[in-house]
């Protein structure tokens, strides 16, 4: 019995992914011993004679002298007369899956912020120790203007506490407050009532929001617009920011978180898109991350309710609605806090 | 085990495993070839009497430390083929889980306390084992198994020392194959005959033609028995000779052909077949046979092993150390 | 010493007697520790209360007795080999380093090697270059090994207790100059264990957190008391185990503090204490900083031999003082 003993390029180093074969020491026809050379090969560090595994005959030489050959491709076959170990599992190459890209988001368009004063630059190059760098970040201080008495001309913590504000922050602040202070003064006199409900169900700000525009769609006799517009109030380096969300019991439950999480994140950083500015028929405020609540939501102007969710506990959360009487009264509050709570 | 010739059963096991050892180191050249197993694989092809004739001598509890050139000594001691190829390719299912390689396999269930990839790094290591089981009155012998370039590390010294003083049950066996590496002990020795060292440390050296499985048997047998009647260890030095380079990357620059060919005449398993068909203990289809089986075991743990999952780099921060028992 | 102000070595050998007593499969060896009692007195009368059997007094071959640790850890024993002097460590470091702490990994878990080596480090004794050095980020930076640094005798008897507990190698280094004193606080009776693996929170304060080890642990809680009479206090966390690392203590009081000082003995450069250093400017208690870290380590020399030389190469109480009072005084 004899077998096929395919002869090949084998692996010399550790690195080694191709071999040139020199020359063949043997013709197709030539009874071989075990041991006897083949072939010789080469790689840039290595040139090596291959043996034959075992007594035999050259069947057939496969590569041709300069031939670059990779390892464990043949290069020569022989006949053996003893069965050699050898395994040839060849390659499995599986098509590799496409992947798909998502396609990007589209940014909602962003406001521009107003254009700040100028200030004072006192050093072009800055060093602080890392708390005074948090807390400038923070406080929207540029610490360029910081004046730096520690060590190596460093500005340490105890310079930027008594570091003044960038006016033009401090102008922005201030038009915040203003503004919100002249609403509440319009809302001052107007009759209203004010309802509260434990509630222990988890829910985010779109689904809340939703929910909450979905029980006033069902009410409209109670409403003074004709669209529903849920103000959500986030917290900025400049004071409150309103983003008002149009009808959106109406978006897709996913477009709609998307959309309050970018909104959320835009609102921090100060920038509210210029077309989410108006329209708020309704106003929510979350207190929870406050660890507070409040049984008494504040009406803004032009708006028939509102509504604050509170903390209670770590799994409970209190909400609260406050109507204006002019438009609603106390039993279809009630009721509207009820269709609120059973829906989240 | 027991004296090769002694029975059918015996000269059979001899064999097989001598067979074993062959294909499978075979098997890992042409899987290494062709670019299967990463690293460099330190291959024992020639050296099969030695592992094979010493487990014959031992029992299941008896220990043996390796070297890096040690698949020859795992299988002689009882090791799964179907593991072993599994770690050389790097699966889940190779005795390290793909974590140590060639050179660090160990099987706890037949004693091997691992091969390892420093020279000499396994001889202490035996030594305690020794140790241990001297001071736990186990009755069991620690083998370590080096080679010659070994011989010259300090840790073979002290090990020996040791061993000697503390009349350990030890046997310090030592494939000599007549290079470490390049070096050859005509030149890393100052003297002819390396078991003139046991001289120095009071033990008793003896020298022994590694490719007659027969008499490393009885070499090896005497050895464990003077260290279980608690007369402490022997150092045996086996001739030998590796055929292939040191490693895969080796180029045989520093011995010739002539050399080389002289020591394929003296191949230990056509040795070991002609005496038994002589001796009427096994005929030549039986050997035939067995070496067919061996064959077939390899060629199956090898199928076997490539099926395997390979290992996966999660886990491997929770694998440094063992987990502290509450 | 009157009743439980026991030093260093009583507390290490009341440890290892206790260990001893509990399971038969610990034993002794090294250089000296049986008939002499260890070099440093350490084993003291193990011998004669346990025999040759368990007290093994062996020659001078550090890798070879290290090695023969490790095999007889892998045979179901649990060998605590005793090294004369720290700096011979590297001896035996291929037994130490290439074996016992990577075997576990490399072998897949198929064997582990529950071994404890403990060795005196450190300065101070004028023994010079080759016998005081403080070798933490030797092992500290081989995955594979657990490293103790007990600054006292009342955790070096819980922190070994747990060390020949751990099956795997554990390097336990005790500094010389602790060895004949007692430490401020008693040693516990008992076999109560410290867990490895936890830092200590030795005293609190608002002003300034010092991290240190062994001896520095020391010397800083000087400071500490002559500092706290002045109204600036100072949190003092001793990491016991320098592997694996506890951080947590670390950065909970930074965010409290601002201000970090860490203090070893051993060279600065590229030394263990650079570990906290580097986990605390990569952390998220970064921020918190209200100064730059502080680093006292030895000086990049060998120790030298004369007093006054051997003194000015590691940090001293002076230098730490020093530093504190800066680092408090200008970062505000």
């Amino acid at each position: 019995m004899s077998f096929k003993y395919p002869v090949v390029m084998p692996k010399m180093s550790m690195t080694m992914e191709t071999g040139e074969l020199i020359n063949f020491h043997v013709a197709v026809g030539d009874q071989v011993k075990s041991g006897d050379v083949l072939f010789e090969v080469m790689t840039d560090k290595i040139d090596m004679e291959v043996e034959a595994p075992a007594d035999g005959v050259i069947e057939s030489l496969v590569a041709n002298p300069g031939d670059v050959v990779e390892i464990g491709k043949p290069v020569l076959i022989m006949l053996t007369e003893t069965e050699v170990m050898a395994f040839d599992f060849g390659t499995d190459d599986e098509p590799v899956a496409a992947v798909e890209v998502a396609p990007a988001p589209v940014a909602p368009p962003i406001a521009t912020p107003v254009a700040p004063v100028a200030p004072v630059i006192l050093n072009e190059t800055i060093k602080a120790v890392p708390k005074a760098r948090v807390e400038a970040a923070n406080r929207g201080i540029d610490l360029r203007t910081v004046r730096a008495t520690g060590p190596d001309r460093t500005i340490t913590m105890e310079d930027v506490n008594g570091a003044q504000l960038d006016p033009a922050i401090a102008k922005r602040q201030a038009a915040n407050k203003a503004l919100i202070a002249k609403g509440i003064e319009m809302t001052r006199g107007i009759a209203q009532a004010s309802f509260t409900r434990s509630v222990s169900a988890n829910f985010d700000h779109a689904t809340f929001i939703a929910a909450w525009a979905k029980v006033l769609r069902n009410r409209p006799d109670l409403a003074a617009h004709e669209h529903i517009g849920v103000a959500l109030i986030i917290e900025s380096k400049y004071g409150s920011a309103l983003p008002v969300f149009r009808d959106p019991d109406q978006l897709k439950i996913a477009d709609l978180a998307a959309l309050v999480a970018s909104t959320t994140d835009a609102a921090k950083n100060g920038k509210v898109p210029v077309a989410m500015l108006s329209g708020a028929t309704t106003t929510v405020f979350d207190l929870t991350t406050y660890s507070m609540s409040s049984a008494t939501p504040l009406l803004f102007p032009n708006q028939v309710t509102s509504v604050t969710i509170g903390y209670e506990s770590a799994t409970t959360k209190i909400v609260s609605l406050t109507i204006d009487l002019n438009f609603c009264d106390f039993y279809d509050g009630a009721l509207l806090l009820d269709a609120l709570v059973a829906s989240l | 085990m027991g004296h090769p010739l002694s029975s059918p059963e015996h000269a059979r096991h001899a064999l097989l495993y001598m067979w074993r050892i062959r294909k499978f180191e075979e098997a890992v050249e042409d899987l290494f070839g062709r670019g299967m197993m990463h690293g460099t694989m330190h291959l024992s092809i020639g050296q099969e009497a030695s592992p094979t004739g010493m487990c014959m001598a031992m029992t299941l509890q008896d220990q043996i430390t390796s070297t890096h050139r040690g698949h020859g000594h795992c299988i002689a001691k009882g090791a799964d083929l179907t593991r072993m190829i599994a770690e050389l390719l790097g699966k889940k299912i190779g005795y390290c889980g793909g974590r140590g390689g060639s050179m660090h396999i160990a099987d706890v269930e037949t004693g091997n306390l691992g091969a390892n990839g420093v020279v000499g790094g396994g001889i202490p290591i035996a030594a305690g084992a020794a140790l241990a089981s001297k001071m736990m009155k186990r009755g069991t012998v620690a083998v370590s198994f080096f080679g010659d370039g070994a011989m010259n590390e300090g840790a073979f010294h002290e090990a020996a020392n040791l061993a000697a003083i503390w009349q350990l049950p030890m046997i310090l066996f030592c494939e000599n194959n007549k290079y470490g590496m390049s070096s050859s002990t005509e030149k890393a020795f100052a003297i002819d005959n390396l078991a003139d060292r046991g001289k120095g440390y009071g033990i008793p050296g003896v020298n022994v033609d590694g490719n007659d499985v027969v008499a490393v048997y009885e070499v090896a047998q005497a050895a464990v028995d003077r260290a279980k009647a608690g007369d402490g260890p022997t150092l045996i030095i086996a001739e030998t000779y590796r055929w292939k380079g040191h490693s895969r990357s080796d180029k045989n620059l520093y011995r010739t052909k002539e050399e080389i060919e002289e020591w394929r005449i003296k191949d230990p398993i056509p040795k070991f077949i002609a005496r038994v068909i002589e001796e009427g203990i096994l005929t030549q289809e039986q050997c035939d046979e067995i070496q067919n089986e061996a064959i077939e075991a390899i060629k199956a743990a090898v199928n076997e092993a490539v099926k395997a999952e390979s290992a996966e780099p999660s886990g491997l921060l929770d694998a440094v150390f063992k987990a502290v028992s509450a | 010493m009157s009743d439980r102000m026991l030093t260093m070595a009583e507390a290490v050998r009341e440890a290892m007697s206790i260990a001893f007593d509990e399971r038969p499969e610990v034993f002794l060896l090294g250089e000296d520790v049986g008939i002499y009692g260890g070099a440093f007195g350490v084993s003291g009368d193990m011998y004669h209360r346990y025999g040759a059997e368990r007290v093994l007094d062996t020659p001078i071959a550090e890798l070879g007795i290290v090695g023969a640790a490790v095999g007889a850890a892998l045979s179901g024993m649990r060998p605590i080999v005793e090294i004369q002097f720290s700096d011979f460590t590297a001896q035996a470091m291929d037994q130490i380093a290439n074996q016992a702490a990577k075997i576990h990994f490399m072998l897949g878990g198929a064997l582990h090697v529950p071994m404890v080596l403990r060795t005196p480090q450190g300065s101070g004794t004028g023994a010079a270059a080759q016998h005081s050095q403080n070798l933490e980020p030797w092992f500290a930076s081989v995955p594979g090994l657990k490293v103790v640094v007990p600054s006292n005798p009342a955790d070096a008897k819980g922190l070994l207790l747990s060390a020949i507990d751990d099956p795997n190698p554990v390097i336990f280094l005790e500094h010389k100059l602790l060895y004949k004193i007692p430490g401020r606080d008693p040693v516990p009776e008992g076999a109560t264990r410290i867990p490895l693996g936890v830092s200590k929170v030795v005293r609190e304060g608002k002003d300034l957190t010092i991290v240190a080890t062994g001896i520095m642990v020391n010397k800083s809680w000087e400071v500490a008391e002559k500092l706290a009479a002045e109204g600036i206090t100072i949190t003092l966390i001793d990491p016991r185990t320098i592997s694996p690392l506890d951080m947590g203590p670390v950065f909970e009081s930074v965010e409290k503090t601002g201000r970090l000082m860490v203090v070893q003995e051993g060279p600065a450069h590229a030394g263990f204490i650079n570990e906290v250093i580097a986990q605390m400017a990569g952390s998220s208690s970064f921020g918190s900083l209200i100064a730059p870290i502080k680093r006292l380590a030895g000086m990049n020399i060998p120790i030298p031999y004369a007093p006054q030389l051997e003194k000015a190469a590691v940090p001293q109480i002076d230098d730490i003082e020093a530093a504190a009072r800066e680092i408090v005084k200008n970062w505000r």
